[in-house]
């Protein structure tokens, strides 16, 4: 099952700056793990080892999947990922 | 809309940029009757573009003395109040203690932290904003404290923080959000209870406005059930200033600030 996965700004240059992508699999992990297989290097800047990166919050629609499944989080036709990373700027 | 409460009122910037500037001028013309600024740096000719209480002449003066100048000149009922220099732990809680509400617009995490904390223990409701390129984001936190800015960022990132390092930042995309951060801002001061926990982005490249609620994080180190951050320890917010890896590289390239 494909998903779109919504690109944030600082992410855009391992995307070739695409602010939307597509990427299979049915959960959140298994989505990050297809985003990593076509955008090499993506998955290190929203993962750590003990899971989603503290600064960096994943949601599926409007939840973020600390409050879901973590990276266990199922997904369903036509649920959109968005990225929201700490940024500091101004 | 004005009121005569709102000119009871008090607010504090922590930053005088490009989110600070357009913030201010909308809680002067809301009616808030005191604006403290707090801010360490000067004028520079590439934050004019952005950092609208600025003109071409104040380039190489301090962006404190300027902003209040402007704000007295642009709303004279105001009172005005500077705070030389960045927030600095010490001092911290009894800075934000004095305001009903503070709008954090720095630029480093460190700070971002430090406001949220202080802002925390002091039970001063805060509205965080930052922007990057394209990207804006503006989280309120009640009065309450929770949810928090711990709750969606946990602490401060000590290697590869997603930064600006190549940025820059388009500065109707930061007015956007100032202005957002303002409204938020408002609301807390109007008790609205709709407005905590609120956090908004903006995308200037799609033009999508979110608006979504957060939840508290029950091991949240400031506001959860055990919350383990109980005063401000200032090594704890020293990390990234000194291993510059999750700074916004971007300072020089005008960025932020």
């Amino acid at each position: 099952m494909e998903t779109i996965v919504r690109i944030p700004t600082p992410l855009r240059t391992l995307t070739g700056g695409a602010d939307e992508v597509s990427a299979s699999g049915n959960t959140v992990g298994d989505v990050i793990e297809d985003l990593e297989r076509r955008h090499p290097g993506i998955r290190e800047r929203l993962l750590d080892d003990k899971g989603v990166r503290r600064f960096v919050n994943i949601y599926v629609g409007e939840e973020d999947v600390r409050f879901l499944d973590g990276l266990k989080t199922a997904l369903k036709a036509g649920d959109q990922i968005s990225i929201v990373p700490a940024i500091a700027g101004g | 809309m004005s009121s005569p409460s709102r000119a009871r009122r008090r607010a504090l910037l922590v930053g005088v940029g490009g989110l600070g500037c357009p913030a201010a001028i909308a809680l002067a013309r809301a009616g808030v009757g005191t604006l403290g600024l707090c801010d360490d740096d000067v004028v520079e000719r590439s934050n004019l573009h952005r950092q609208i209480l600025f003109r071409d002449a104040d380039v190489g003066s301090s962006k404190l003395a300027c902003a209040a100048r402007a704000l007295r000149e642009w709303a004279p009922e105001v009172d005005t109040r500077v705070h030389e220099g960045r927030l600095l732990p010490g001092g911290a809680v009894d800075l934000v203690g004095q305001y009903d509400v503070v709008l954090e617009g720095s630029d480093n995490f460190a700070t971002k932290f430090l406001a949220a904390d202080a802002c925390a223990l002091a039970g001063v409701p805060v509205v965080h904003a930052s922007a990057v390129r394209w990207i804006g984001t503006a989280l309120a936190v009640g009065r309450g404290g929770a949810p928090c800015y711990r709750c969606l960022f946990e602490d401060l990132p000590r290697d590869g923080a997603p930064n600006c390092a190549e940025a820059g930042v388009m500065g109707p995309v930061v007015g956007l959000i100032g202005a957002a951060q303002a409204d938020l801002a408002l609301a807390l001061l109007d008790e609205l209870p709709a407005a905590a926990g609120q956090l908004v982005t903006f995308d200037g490249r799609t033009g999508e406005f979110r608006r979504r609620g957060i939840r508290a994080r029950a091991d949240c180190a400031l506001c959860g059930r055990r919350a383990r951050i109980r005063s401000i320890e200032a090594h704890a917010y020293a990390a990234p200033e000194s291993t510059g890896a999750a700074r916004c590289a971007a300072n020089d390239a005008g960025c932020a600030s």
